[in-house]
């Protein structure tokens, strides 16, 4: 926390997100200039209809996808003018979480959740999976935190999806990220586990300090766990404030 | 539809029917196709296959086992240098895996001129540098392999889930991590498949240009023709299809626990 806090006491936003733009190569503009900055340990939800550029905008953040225009700012880093080394540096402090969970489905729940360690380790052994016994034992504890500690060694295809997903906030732990980009976590899941899984992030975050930008098109849920609630509208932020701000009218208004 | 267009229709395939029944009949009258030399040569196959072929010589087992032996090695040392070559070449193909497009294009062209080129043309290639026997065939059979598997890695590497890939590479993977710890899991069935499927090619092809001079069973059967050994001619065909039958079998059954 020392380096977020600056001396003056007031949190500095960890994450500044400046005009960005996304065009696609078929000529859809997914993004036409996003402004917003995220402050240390604030969980933040992004809310907006399918097609809106949610998910434009988090693979933006850290690069999956490649921005026209505009700016990243992580933690005092261009982001989008990293090179391949500072681009690694700046992933494996940005945990994510798919909807779909996207975890290697051959590899064991504990393989998956070692993954998350690649981005810290030497390309070679990371490549042979030779992860030190350290890295071993955090990802055990870490299965411990989220309850799948029995299920370690068990293939990961073989899990229901509210556990896969829990793997999926596992290895997004095994990073020790400061930033967690949560792109529809819940969306493939039914109502009572997509709430277990909100009350893992939530917590997680929470309990660790760990700052949280959440994609979600249910407005009930962002209300509930989300500190700050932005709306995207067709590429363009249409509100910004906090949960008890958001009016009936205005949720009308981001999903017309 | 119109019934104009309906009548259009049945003109054209009228048409197509005229135009290949004309072609067939051309072809036929260049190959001197016709019923009664095919009658009158029946009887002498007939004759062939009952007299002089019939019965195997069983004594010969064991002169044909070298050779049996020669086409299991062939087919197996060329499929696993074959599959090592093209896991390399197949990740520069795949669109999903490659570092770099020019490198999949070439990657690419050299998979499918191997492929386009018959094994049975590589041994005439090679035999002159070779000579004749198993090395020629084995490298014949190994040029083709890295034409097949190739294409066929490729393939399936063009198909790996690319939420899988996302995943890790958003970890902060590099490169090689991203493809040894994303791709591996999800290619190494298809792999191990495809190799197997290359291995049952093998042995068959390997039977094939043998005849040509690349050693084992084909040239076998083709010495013993030339030599009017007939009975050890059956012995030998015997002996291959009992081979064909055999690791069909085991590669089914190895392919089948796989997947």
């Amino acid at each position: 926390m020392s380096e977020i806090v600056k001396a003056d006491g007031i949190a500095q936003p960890i994450l500044t997100v400046s005009a960005l733009k996304k065009t696609y190569k078929d000529g859809t503009v997914a993004l036409r200039g996003v402004d917003f900055t995220v402050k240390a340990g604030e969980i933040v939800g992004i809310i907006g209809s399918s097609g809106a550029g949610k998910s434009t905008l988090m693979r933006c953040i850290n690069r999956l996808i490649e921005p026209s225009d505009g700016y990243v700012y992580f933690d005092g880093i261009d982001v989008t003018k990293s090179n391949k080394h500072q681009l690694r540096y700046v992933r494996r402090q940005m945990g994510m979480i798919f909807q779909s969970f996207n975890l290697i489905a051959r590899s064991t729940v504990l393989g998956n959740v070692l993954n998350g360690r690649l981005g810290y380790m030497d390309s070679v052994r990371g490549a042979l999976g030779i992860f030190s016994k350290q890295d071993i034992e955090d990802a055990m504890s870490i299965l411990e935190r989220v309850g799948l500690v029995n299920q370690a060694h068990k293939r990961a295809d073989e899990l229901s999806g509210g556990q896969q997903q829990r793997v999926g906030i596992a290895r997004a732990l095994a990073q020790k990220p400061k930033l967690i980009l949560a792109d529809e976590p819940i969306a493939s899941l039914d109502p009572v586990t997509s709430e277990n899984i909100m009350d893992y992030i939530y917590r997680i975050c929470k309990e660790d300090g760990i700052t949280c930008l959440i994609n979600l098109h249910q407005v009930e849920f962002a209300k509930r766990y989300a500190d700050r609630i932005i709306g995207i509208r067709a590429g363009r932020r249409v509100f910004e404030g906090r949960a008890q701000d958001l009016a009936q009218d205005v949720v009308q208004e981001i999903y017309a | 539809m119109s019934y104009e267009r309906c009548d259009d229709m049945r003109w054209k395939k009228f048409l197509l029917i005229l135009v290949l029944v004309a072609i067939t009949v051309w072809s036929m009258a260049g190959i001197d196709f016709s019923i009664k030399e095919i009658v009158s040569g029946m009887g002498e196959v007939i004759r062939f296959i009952t007299v002089d072929m019939i019965p195997p010589d069983i004594s010969s087992l064991f002169d044909l086992m070298q050779p049996l032996l020669d086409t299991i090695y062939m087919s197996l040392v060329a499929v696993v240098v074959a599959a090592v070559i093209s896991f390399v070449l197949a990740y520069l193909a795949s669109s999903i895996t490659t570092p770099h497009p020019i490198l999949q294009i070439a990657a690419r062209g050299v998979a499918s001129i191997l492929r386009t080129i018959p094994d049975m043309v590589w041994v005439l290639l090679l035999v002159p540098a070779y000579g004749l026997g198993t090395l020629a065939g084995t490298m014949a059979l190994l040029i083709a392999g890295v034409g097949l598997l190739t294409r066929s890695f490729a393939e399936a590497l063009d198909e790996v889930d690319k939420g899988q890939l996302e995943a890790v590479k958003a970890t902060g993977a590099s490169w090689l991590q991203t493809m040894s710890r994303a791709v591996l899991p999800q290619f190494l069935p298809q792999f191990v498949s495809w190799s197997l499927f290359g291995l049952d090619t093998n042995v068959r092809s390997s039977t094939m240009i043998g005849m040509v001079g690349a050693g084992g069973l084909g040239f076998a059967i083709q010495s013993g023709i030339k030599l009017f050994q007939f009975e050890e001619v059956t012995m030998a065909i015997l002996m291959t299809v009992v081979l064909f039958i055999g690791i069909e079998m085991i590669t089914t059954k190895l392919r089948r626990r796989i997947i």
